[in-house]
């Protein structure tokens, strides 16, 4: 029996949809759900704190049938975006609102406070209203409000999406230190690939309200399985025919480009190539090295991604994608119509089916 | 050096109509009221103010509108916050119906009231257990408190309606339940916002004439409050009353809208 365990969850509420969602989660998981905007991770969120009641389906934590439970008999607790800190009470008020249903005695509240602000240093700001702090820290505020109370789940919707790089780095350190420390199971909703990679120990894909794809990060990253996962989670899509096997390498035709990938596969057997934009290296001359594949193409398009370069290549009637730093494209001088060559290892060309 | 520019370029015909509308017509409004204000002199003014007549129109007034504000806050709240959190059969009937008053006289709404508690329908029911509302002074409250209710609902409605939802969810979270998250949460949220349509309240409360006319009856010194004295006094040609009552309703409504501009920061 999981810790958290979500079944065939339906619910329609108009924009959004659930259909037939299913969840597993064990006790201190950090369970990462991504998916393009409008794919319903939110609702589930929603959902699973009670906000909704699901049209069909049942939410199991810790093995009690909490479905129709009123959201004050959960213990869950969530954390928004726009952080939802009450603007009436200053921050130590926020906090300790929080616990005042679990404990009576004020010492106790106050000691509890102190703590958790801390953890996550508001520890100055506890007189200060809402009003009155940065992004950063409302969102700290925020975060210490939901795990002061010990939740048995602590649910974060996009928490960081309104955060500059910077203070969203230092944030995920923070919550990680203060997850650890308050042991606590997560569904964090996001579609920022850093916060997957940083914190999550498992990631569900989610999709117009269903899971594609679950499993731990690695997995899910390096061997997207269906075409949408691959497509969202930004890599190289070709599709192609197996032309032979040369020794333990799988030789395949896919859009016109002689690609070697490590994984195995039939001879005339139809698939599809997942290349990693990361896993390309770009570079001005076909070069001798231990990676299998080159391929000649001519650049159509540099383009800037937070702080990467994001650089197309066109290679016959495909095009791939690359992913490299500013300096290297400076050192490149890549622009638009230069001649380059595209070089990846055979293990970095999945199969996918 | 933008603002500048801008500044010299030559104004389109229509800012010039529009804004020369605006400027027109708000003076001629303004005139309007200044008349009200310079036409009596101030010995007149200071001895119709303390007549016996306007000192009870004045207290009648004041205890009738705030007893019939604190009954409209105390049923606007729930009713508001009903139609803005909660689904239910009929929500869509009852907003229409609270709608409606705001398109149709007050005369209309005192005619329908006289009858509701008239000889007809409950009157006798009321009277058997003492109480009397047609010309009398609880007509007042009744007739103020239906021609106010639907506007405090509206504007109480959309405090609500600002409020994130979240915030809400947020508490119920925390183990509060809807009431202690009511209390805690929505109502000290939605304090402003309340404290001004209690003053828009109470000014409706105080300008309501036509219901209060046909329901409580425009009795001398019975049920006689200020737009029913400055109606009475217009009757008998005694304009001097008649203004100082104007002035005095024009000042409370004055007040009105200050106070809610201010905790409403202006919105319009």
């Amino acid at each position: 029996m999981s810790f958290l365990e979500v079944r065939d969850l339906c619910l329609d509420v108009g924009d959004f949809e659930l259909s037939g969602i299913g969840l597993k989660a064990e006790k201190g998981d950090y369970l990462a759900l991504i998916g393009p905007t409008g794919s319903g991770k939110s609702l589930l969120l929603e959902t699973i704190i009670g906000f909704y009641g699901p049209e069909k389906g049942r939410i199991i934590l810790e093995g009690k049938d909490i479905t129709n439970f009123p959201p004050d008999m959960r213990q869950i607790s969530i954390v928004y975006q726009d952080h939802v800190l009450f603007p009436h009470m200053d921050i130590f008020e926020n906090i300790a609102y929080a616990l005042r249903k679990k404990l009576r005695d004020k010492k106790q509240i106050e000691a509890e406070v102190k703590q958790i602000a801390g953890v996550l240093g508001i520890g100055e700001l506890l007189h200060r209203k809402p009003a009155t702090l940065s992004g950063g820290e409302k969102q700290r505020a925020a975060i210490a409000r939901s795990l002061v109370v010990r939740p048995k789940l602590l649910l974060l919707d996009e928490p960081f999406s309104a955060l500059d790089a910077r203070t969203k780095e230092k944030l995920r350190e923070m919550l990680k230190k203060a997850i650890n420390e308050y042991s606590t199971t997560v569904l964090h909703v996001t579609h920022d690939f850093e916060d997957v990679w940083a914190l999550a120990n498992r990631v569900v894909v989610i999709r117009k309200g269903e899971v594609m794809q679950a499993g731990d990060p690695e997995s899910v990253f390096k061997r997207p399985s269906p075409d949408f996962v691959a497509e969202f989670l930004g890599t190289n899509v070709l599709k192609g025919c197996v032309k032979a096997l040369e020794g333990k390498l799988t030789v395949v035709e896919a859009e016109g480009m002689k690609i070697y990938s490590s994984d195995p596969a039939e001879p005339g057997e139809g698939v599809t190539v997942s290349i990693r934009p990361e896993e390309i290296i770009l570079a001005r001359e076909a070069l001798e090295s231990s990676a299998r594949n080159t391929v000649q193409g001519r650049v159509s398009g540099v383009f800037k991604k937070e702080h990467l370069v994001v650089v197309e290549v066109e290679i016959g009637n495909a095009e791939i994608k690359a992913v490299i730093t500013p300096t290297s494209c400076e050192m490149l001088g890549l622009e638009p119509g230069r001649e380059i060559y595209a070089v990846f290892k055979a293990s970095n060309a999945r199969i996918i089916r | 050096m933008r603002c500048l520019k801008s500044r010299s370029v030559n104004h389109s015909w229509f800012r010039t109509f529009t804004v020369g509308i605006a400027c027109t017509f708000t003076f001629l409004l303004f005139m309007t009221i200044g008349t009200l204000l310079f036409v009596l002199k101030p010995s007149d003014l200071l001895s119709s103010l303390l007549s016996e007549e306007m000192l009870y129109s004045m207290k009648l007034s004041m205890l009738t509108s705030s007893a019939s504000t604190i009954s409209v806050m105390c049923c606007s709240i729930p009713t508001a916050y009903a139609l803005s959190r909660f689904s239910f059969p009929g929500k869509s009937v009852i907003k229409t119906v609270l709608g409606l008053p705001m398109a149709f006289p007050e005369l209309v709404m005192g005619l329908a009231l006289l009858l509701l508690f008239g000889q007809g329908f409950l009157g006798p029911y009321l009277e058997a257990l003492g109480i009397k509302v047609t010309f009398s002074k609880l007509g007042i409250i009744i007739a103020q408190f239906f021609v106010a209710f639907p506007y405090a609902v509206r504007v109480i409605y959309s405090t609500f309606e600002d409020i994130n939802p979240r915030y809400e969810q947020v508490s119920r979270s925390f183990g509060y339940g809807e009431f202690e998250t009511f209390r805690h949460v929505t109502l000290p949220m939605a304090r402003s916002g309340l404290f001004a349509s209690g003053v828009i309240t109470f000014a409706r409360c105080i300008g309501a004439f036509g219901a209060v006319l046909v329901l409580a009856g425009g009795s001398y010194m019975h049920t006689e409050v200020l737009p029913v004295t400055l109606y009475l006094n217009i009757s008998y040609g005694n304009l001097e009353m008649a203004i100082t009552s104007g002035i005095l309703l024009m000042g409370i409504a004055f007040l009105a809208i200050l106070s809610f501009e201010k905790f409403e920061g202006g919105r319009m």
